[in-house]
């Protein structure tokens, strides 16, 4: 399991005929992929292609469309990749081996067992509250602004956000949002309240400044008594499921 | 860091049954916000809950009797202007205020 942040994006390119041993090179490699255990890794045929033999590999070239180019990918993390790559070495014999830096935003998996809750832990320590004033109606990019906000505030993993909707209020444009009593107005005022340690603050204040046009931002000193699941651990994770 | 002001956030709780010259308690501090040139208020009606009068507040079938929060952040001055001016309009009720920072945008711009 891939977590994130940095991790570097390893790319192999050899032809598909080449043999290693009793099979061919590309899938030597991804079973040795496998079997190190790397987060995932994906072969690709390109349509067409050339390498150092000056020779162009395309269906129409090829009798039998067999010596075409074979990409692999994979994203692991700087050590892994390390451990990895003087195997990946003795193995391409014919081909290119490419490593780059990348970042990783996210590496989800869906259906694997949830991963077992530790006992509750408890974060204690001054944290700040933030409140953010809008309106329902106001958009960014076609979407309402409040979900922009909260979308981005977890991406960041921001402890915890809740927007809530008012009947009344007024704000910067002095216009009133009311709530009418036969018809679901959809311009009522919106308050979404953030808690999370001091030491986030600037970092949320940056993110949701540059996404509001026109707004207020209320910041209060508080105190979090926070229960949580703490987080598991990369052992947890990495741990394989129990037979079933 | 972004440029902050300091400010007061005062926040008022009472039932939507309370009334004020007949009109709803939260509509006429509204309409008093607004005569005063205070920046800005909002009003938010809770689901459920309880207060001096140890009833329940909740939603009924014919009447709505929820709590109302409302909130406003504006100066110091302004605020006890305000008071002085609803203190007589709320009767059962809570009034709280407190210290906090306030970063304000208008057009994409910060205002300093």
């Amino acid at each position: 399991m891939l977590s994130r942040g940095a991790a570097k994006k390893v790319t192999i390119y050899v032809n598909e005929d080449t043999r290693r041993h009793m099979d061919t090179l590309w899938s030597a490699i991804l079973r040795f992929l496998r079997h190190k255990r790397v987060a995932g890794a994906t072969a690709l045929r390109p349509i067409a292609g050339f390498g150092s033999h000056e020779v162009i590999h395309s269906p129409g070239e090829e009798v039998r469309g067999e010596h075409m180019p074979v990409r692999i990918e994979f994203i692991e993390s700087a050590e892994k990749v390390d451990e990895l790559l003087p195997t990946l070495y003795e193995m391409v014999e014919d081909g290119l081996i490419e490593v780059q830096d990348t970042h990783m935003v996210k590496a989800a998996v869906k259906g694997r067992n949830p991963v077992p809750h530790t006992p509750h832990a408890e974060i204690k320590g001054p944290a700040k509250m933030i409140r953010i004033f809008l309106g329902e109606a106001d958009r960014l990019n076609g979407e309402p602004l409040f979900e922009a906000i909260v979308k981005r505030l977890m991406m960041m993993e921001v402890a915890g956000a809740t927007v809530y909707r008012g009947i009344l209020g007024y704000g910067a444009k002095r216009h009133t949002h009311k709530e009418a009593r036969f018809r679901i107005s959809s311009d009522l005022p919106i308050v979404i309240s953030v808690v999370d340690t001091s030491s986030r603050t600037e970092e949320i204040l940056d993110a949701v400044a540059s996404m509001l046009q026109d707004g207020l931002i209320v910041i209060s000193e508080v105190e979090a008594h926070r229960f949580t699941h703490s987080l598991p651990t990369q052992e947890v994770i990495n741990a394989p499921a129990p037979a079933s | 860091m972004l440029p902050r002001q300091p400010a007061k956030l005062l926040h008022l709780h009472f039932s939507e049954e309370d009334r004020y010259d007949n009109v709803p308690l939260h509509e006429a501090i509204a309409k008093t916000c607004l005569d005063l040139g205070i920046a800005g208020m909002t009003v938010f009606r809770g689901l459920e809950g309880y207060g001096e009068s140890a009833a329940l507040h909740r939603r009924r079938v014919l009447a709505r009797d929820q709590p109302i929060v409302v909130t406003i952040v504006e100066s110091p001055e302004n605020i006890d202007k305000l008071m002085a001016r609803i203190g007589k309009m709320l009767g059962a009720g809570i009034t709280a205020i407190s210290d906090v920072e306030t970063i304000r945008i208008q057009n994409g711009a910060i205002q300093k």
